[in-house]
């Protein structure tokens, strides 16, 4: 039997104890970053948390199918957390790092609207091809009634599978997973290209033109690096697939928020401190 | 509890892989410093043997964290090996002589707070999942210096962010024309990604073998290095990108024919198929 047939062992509950730790490792890391920076670093820490944290809780949102989904076993994309997310995540970066000058709040939505786009697309897409290429229809096997739109999924679910295809309610996931992470990644870059900015001409006793480029590729690393490491962790939450905001596994992602604020935190600071230190 | 489900049966023990991966990753990216003593920038080619060495080491880590299904599928591993390995190696580059091992000692604490996090608050409760993101940051973080080093000839982050740009004849420093400004590091973190994760990926099953999935990870290093010295003309004098593109070249149709030879090895018969011969006169 080969690693891709075993079957993922996380529980669904919270557990306190490391919780608990988590919290308090990321209110040290706070501490840390007020004591040895300036106040602008401890708020482009926070932005970096907050982005952190939309990105984790968008992925929960993606119907992400898998291996299972390729066959029409399973409802969803079919392909795993991490290609999704990249996607997504990076054409809602792109997209508002682009309206990066014309402040936070444009930007942001902006990289969400991306986002929503990218995932718009790949989901239409992804259903021509289930109903016309594969000829499926689109049934959800965790739920008996779309929740948004009311119509009826078992009697279109095939014999011996959990679904296939994308339901209605798995489109408008996917599209809202897409703004959580265009939205979350912008967030990200456009408070560490604050922090460059100001400090490395500093740094390199130059014009702030002349470094530019550099401040925009360390943000735009740093955006990809921390927005992997975050998209990864959500998938770890829901072990691997996912129907859609329906799903029961979407009840786990209060534990994930804890992760992916922790995650964020640690990257994040290091990511700082290369220039505020 | 999960339950471990294919175990390495045979070959090198895991840790003998972490342990050889590791040195001959850090001697050969302190190999490209006789760079800095000799006045040259011959030995670039010393830091993507180095990256090689790592990706070897990285899919002997995916292959062990992935035998515990982590349910994400292989590519994920990879993903978040160079997600936090650049932010380790980054901050390390500040440090002169020291960036390696200050890559390694930081990827090392940012990964052991990402396996707990993964583990514990996320409860995967996998065994080896701690270590193993400890390694895959590591891992991570030493392929990208590794990659830095060869295409700049440093891997100090003075020699990353600033190139030269001739202008009718006059050799001016500029930022753009460097691997940071010029968003190179972005091509390698795919490069690298793409080359630690395919080995498993692509070698997993019934049949797999611990020689050729390594063969397959030093393969895929040695193609990813190709682009690498590719690009490292623009930022290297042509002698040292050229002896890195014949370093990769080589070594790539050495590990590309041996990866053959152990295919054949392991497959349960081939055929040596011919193309569909033109016949004349039907």
């Amino acid at each position: 039997m080969s690693a891709i047939g075993a079957k993922p062992a996380g529980g669904a509950g919270l557990d306190t104890t490391s919780a608990l730790v988590g919290i308090i490792i990321l209110i040290v890391i706070l501490g840390a970053m007020y004591m040895l920076g300036s106040s602008v670093a401890l708020m482009a820490l926070i932005g970096v948390i907050i982005g952190g944290i939309l990105i984790g809780f968008g992925v929960h949102f993606v119907p992400v199918g898998g291996a299972p989904a390729a066959m029409g076993q399973a409802p969803g994309i079919a392909t795993g957390v991490a290609m999704l997310a990249a996607g997504a995540g990076l054409a809602g970066l792109f997209g508002g790092a682009w309206a990066a000058e014309q402040g936070l709040a444009v930007a942001v939505i902006t990289g969400g609207i991306g986002g929503g786009l990218m995932m718009a697309i790949t989901c239409f897409m992804v259903n021509f091809i289930y109903v016309f290429g594969m000829g499926i229809p689109a049934a959800s096997g965790k739920v008996l009634k779309d929740p948004i739109t009311g119509d009826s999924q078992p009697e279109f679910k095939s014999q011996g599978t959990e679904g296939h295809g994308l339901p209605f309610i798995s489109y408008v996931g996917g599209v809202i997973g897409g703004i959580f992470g265009g939205a979350g990644g912008t967030l990200i870059y456009i408070m560490l290209l604050d922090v460059y900015k100001e400090s490395l001409p500093e740094m390199f006793g130059a014009q702030a033109a002349q470094v530019l480029p550099i401040a925009i590729t360390l943000a735009g690393l740093f955006a990809i690096g921390i927005f992997l490491v975050n998209a990864v962790l959500a998938a770890y939450n829901i072990t691997g697939t996912i129907e859609g905001p329906h799903d029961p596994k979407f009840k786990r992602f209060p534990r994930d928020i804890i992760a992916s604020a922790v995650a964020s935190a640690v990257c994040g600071i290091v990511a700082i401190l290369l220039v505020a230190m | 509890m999960s339950v471990k489900i294919e175990v390495i049966e045979g070959g090198m023990p895991h840790t003998n892989i972490m342990i050889g991966g590791l040195v001959v990753s850090v001697i050969c990216i302190y190999l490209t410093y006789l760079n800095v003593l000799t006045g040259t920038q011959l030995f670039a080619f010393f830091g993507g043997l180095g990256a090689i060495a790592a990706i070897v080491w990285g899919s002997h880590t995916i292959k062990h964290l992935c035998s515990y299904g982590i349910g994400t599928g292989v590519p994920s591993a990879g993903m978040m090996a160079f997600g936090s390995g650049l932010i380790a190696m980054l901050f390390a580059t500040r440090y002169g002589v020291a960036a390696p091992i200050v890559a390694i000692i930081l990827a090392a604490v940012i990964g052991a707070i990402l396996g707990y996090v993964a583990n514990n608050i996320l409860s995967m409760h996998i065994p080896v999942m701690i270590q193993s993101l400890v390694e895959m940051a590591v891992i991570g973080a030493l392929t990208l210096m590794g990659f830095a080093a060869m295409m700049t000839g440093s891997f100090e982050l003075s020699s990353m962010t600033v190139g030269q740009v001739t202008i009718l004849g006059l050799s001016l420093p500029s930022y753009q024309a460097s691997l940071l400004g010029g968003a190179l590091l972005a091509t390698v973190f795919m490069l690298g990604g793409i080359a630690i994760q395919h080995p498993f990926n692509a070698c997993l099953g019934p049949n797999w073998t611990q020689d050729r999935m390594l063969m397959l990870a030093a393969e895929c290093g040695f193609l990813s290095m190709i682009p690498a010295a590719v690009m490292s003309m623009a930022l290297v004098s042509m002698p040292a990108a050229l002896i890195s593109l014949i370093v990769s070249l080589v070594g790539w149709y050495y590990t590309y024919a041996n990866y053959i030879v152990l295919s054949k090895r392991d497959a349960a018969e081939w055929l040596d198929a011919k193309p569909i011969p033109e016949l004349e006169g039907h």
